[in-house]
């Protein structure tokens, strides 16, 4: 596999390998360097990669496994994530204006245990199936669907103690 | 779509039973602009995935050998260029000798001269030593006046 071939693989879900890093580490910084990462071990290690049934897959457990490295080093670091996310939070704002709700609503899954965020980024952001999920996740789809189902409760939840808070 | 089918299926949705097209169809209602106000709730939660999806990396690929190997000879070929840079500059800023080796030049000379002084006088000295050779001739013919009077006692006797 040589370089051009790769990049034609990796390319259409690098997007999708930010976004699930950003999910959790919350700098954009940090997420492009998980990403960086992440597609240099898979180039490192392309002759197993075309052997894998679902190389997205992979890369994806790949990141999440790197994301949570990092995040219990930092815990163990004691070291805060610095956010520094400005330039991209303009961009967002510039292609739809991002109401009040939608900015709590990021706020909310920031908050929310590893876990969760992942499952969320996975299914109702990037839109996996849940085979795909139970795949990437080296776990079965009832376990998914629950934890999901958690996820969504919690951010709705939150979302309406926001508002009563907020009327009241 | 009916009211009451979007708020079954915000149910199912809750409960992760939904499928991606009924998720779909979600998304698509609460893309709209007209939601009864008791969902508008709901409205903020579809909308932020919506978003969410929009952001991209914006760092390139930069993970290759070759630019790596690309990269390493351009350091290489801009380190050697520095130190011939420099080789020369060095070359042109010393053409003399260094204040240290100067002085050490001048005591050379300044010896050099001395000794020079010196050989000369001993050379006069050697000169006037020539002399010692006739005074030792000389003794040599004393040897012979001695030898003379010695065989001149032995007449007198």
């Amino acid at each position: 596999m040589d370089q051009k071939e790769f990049l034609a693989t990796v390319l259409p879900y690098k997007d999708k390998l930010y976004r699930l890093a950003k999910r959790l580490l919350v700098s954009s910084e940090e997420a492009e360097d998980a990403v960086q990462e992440v597609l240099l071990k898979l180039w490192l290690g392309k002759d197993n990669f075309s052997n894998y049934r679902n190389p997205e897959a992979f890369a994806v457990t790949m990141t999440k496994n790197y994301c949570l490295d990092r995040l219990k080093s930092k815990q163990a670091a004691n070291l805060k994530i610095v956010h520094s996310n400005y330039q991209n939070d303009d961009n967002l704002q510039k292609k739809i204006e991002v109401s009040d709700g939608v900015q709590l609503v990021f706020k909310i899954m920031e908050s929310l245990p590893e876990k969760q965020r992942i499952i969320l980024q996975l299914r109702d952001v990037e839109q996996y199936d849940f085979e795909e999920i139970a795949e990437m996740l080296d776990s079965n789809e009832t376990t998914i669907r629950v934890t999901l189902s958690r996820a969504r409760k919690a951010v709705r939840d939150k979302l309406i103690k926001q508002y009563n808070y907020g009327v009241s | 779509m009916e009211l009451v089918n979007i708020e079954q299926l915000l149910e199912a949705y809750f409960e992760g039973n939904t499928t991606l097209a009924q998720e779909r169809e979600l998304r698509t209602f609460f893309s709209s602009s007209e939601i009864p106000p008791h969902l508008a709730l709901y409205q903020s939660m579809f909308q932020s995935f919506d978003l969410a999806k929009e952001e991209t990396s914006q760092r390139k690929i930069t993970i290759f050998e070759s630019k790596k190997r690309s990269g390493f000879w351009n350091y290489s070929i801009a380190a050697s260029l520095l130190i011939a840079i420099g080789v020369t500059a060095y070359m042109i800023s010393q053409p003399g000798l260094t204040s240290e080796e100067e002085e050490a030049l001048v005591a050379f000379n300044k010896t050099k001269e001395i000794m020079f002084l010196f050989s000369e006088n001993l050379n006069e000295g050697t000169s006037s030593i020539a002399h010692l050779d006739e005074f030792s001739k000389g003794i040599s013919y004393l040897s012979v006046i001695n030898q003379f009077n010695e065989s001149k006692n032995l007449i007198l006797k």
